[in-house]
């Protein structure tokens, strides 16, 4: 399969009117922030960089998913296009077996893994050349059903510790928590073939710490760091595959 | 006897909300949970309440396989 070689992700530079911008970095993972609030000029613009497969996707969207998606779509092909100094229109996007998607130029794959997600009016995209990678971001919505979602996707310990806090610090623990489970879970790949609870966050992490290093227990030998990358805006995680000593 | 359409709309009313507002009417059957914007841990967490009203065996992958509320009922039908 042919390569195209990257250029260096320290290229990419916020630009005014543009709706993306750096984020943050993690050791040659590069993390953008994608502005998602509503702006019909903007998602008119994004929409025209999409491609017929991305229109029939747009078509089955509500309104505020349809949004998400066109300017983080959007937003990925322009950062893609400056990376490897490819067309708009010779783009296009696959999905492996568990609906990870991943990137073409013509028909050669980009030798570049990148993942996407978003929540209200923030999309996070994390871009490396390096292992496997997952980010998850989620604003702090209070929920109606908070008991029901700890009992349903955190491990044991995980809900006795949110089930000693009260609110605002359960609910913030809970995002905290939730984003570095599925930010490992977009790492591996597998989807929710992974049950989220069957899981739990590294015990130093879940104390407030901001970095730390995990496996899978079905996995054992593979290491994947993980990172708390919040801020008073929303919670996020970054996970990635580290590489065998 | 409620119809496996109401079931699951009931569960749908009672424990799926976007961006802090219930999902309610909403979503039609035509519509898949992920492409309404259904958060990702309440999407895994509706497939166990799922799992739990009809007694069976159900991972939030196998949800994801069915394109719409719609085929899930149909599913969940054809089990008799």
């Amino acid at each position: 399969m042919a390569m195209i070689a990257p250029t260096s992700p320290e290229s990419l530079s916020p630009v005014p009117g543009l709706w993306w911008s750096p984020f943050t970095t993690r050791a040659g993972v590069q993390v953008m922030h994608v502005a998602l609030s509503p702006d019909p000029a903007r998602e008119a613009e994004a929409y025209g960089w999409l491609d017929e497969t991305e229109r029939e996707a747009w078509r089955k969207y509500l309104p505020q998913p349809r949004r998400q998606f066109t300017l983080c779509r959007a937003a990925l092909r322009a950062i893609l296009c400056e990376q490897f100094g490819c067309r708009n229109d010779h783009l296009s996007f696959g999905a492996a077996r568990h609906g990870k998607p991943f990137a073409m130029a013509g028909r050669a794959r980009l030798p570049l893994n990148f993942n996407v997600s978003h929540s209200g009016g923030h999309g996070l995209i994390a871009l490396s050349a390096g292992g496997r990678l997952g980010v998850d971001v989620e604003e702090r919505i209070p929920r109606r059903y908070l008991n029901e979602l700890i009992e349903a996707v955190m491990g044991p310990e995980e809900q006795t510790e949110l089930a000693a806090l009260r609110e605002p610090a359960k609910l913030h623990l809970f995002y905290r928590l939730w984003t570095l489970k599925e930010a490992l879970i977009k790492a591996l790949g597998t989807g929710f073939s992974t049950d989220p609870s069957g899981f739990q966050a590294p015990p130093a992490m879940r104390r407030g710490g901001m970095d730390g290093v995990f496996s899978f227990p079905h996995l054992p030998s593979v290491a994947w760091r993980l990172a708390d990358i919040g801020d008073e805006r929303f919670a996020a995680a970054l996970g990635y595959e580290l590489e065998s000593p | 006897m409620a119809t496996t359409e109401e079931r699951i709309r009931k569960l749908v009313d009672e424990n799926l909300e976007i961006e802090g507002r219930p999902l309610g009417r909403e979503l039609d059957l035509n519509s898949s949970l992920r492409d309404a914007g259904v958060p990702s841990a309440d999407f895994v967490a509706f497939t166990k309440v799922v799992a739990e009203e009809f007694n069976l065996t159900f991972s939030p992958e196998d949800c994801v396989k069915f394109q719409s509320l719609g085929d899930l009922v149909a599913h969940l039908d054809s089990r008799g």
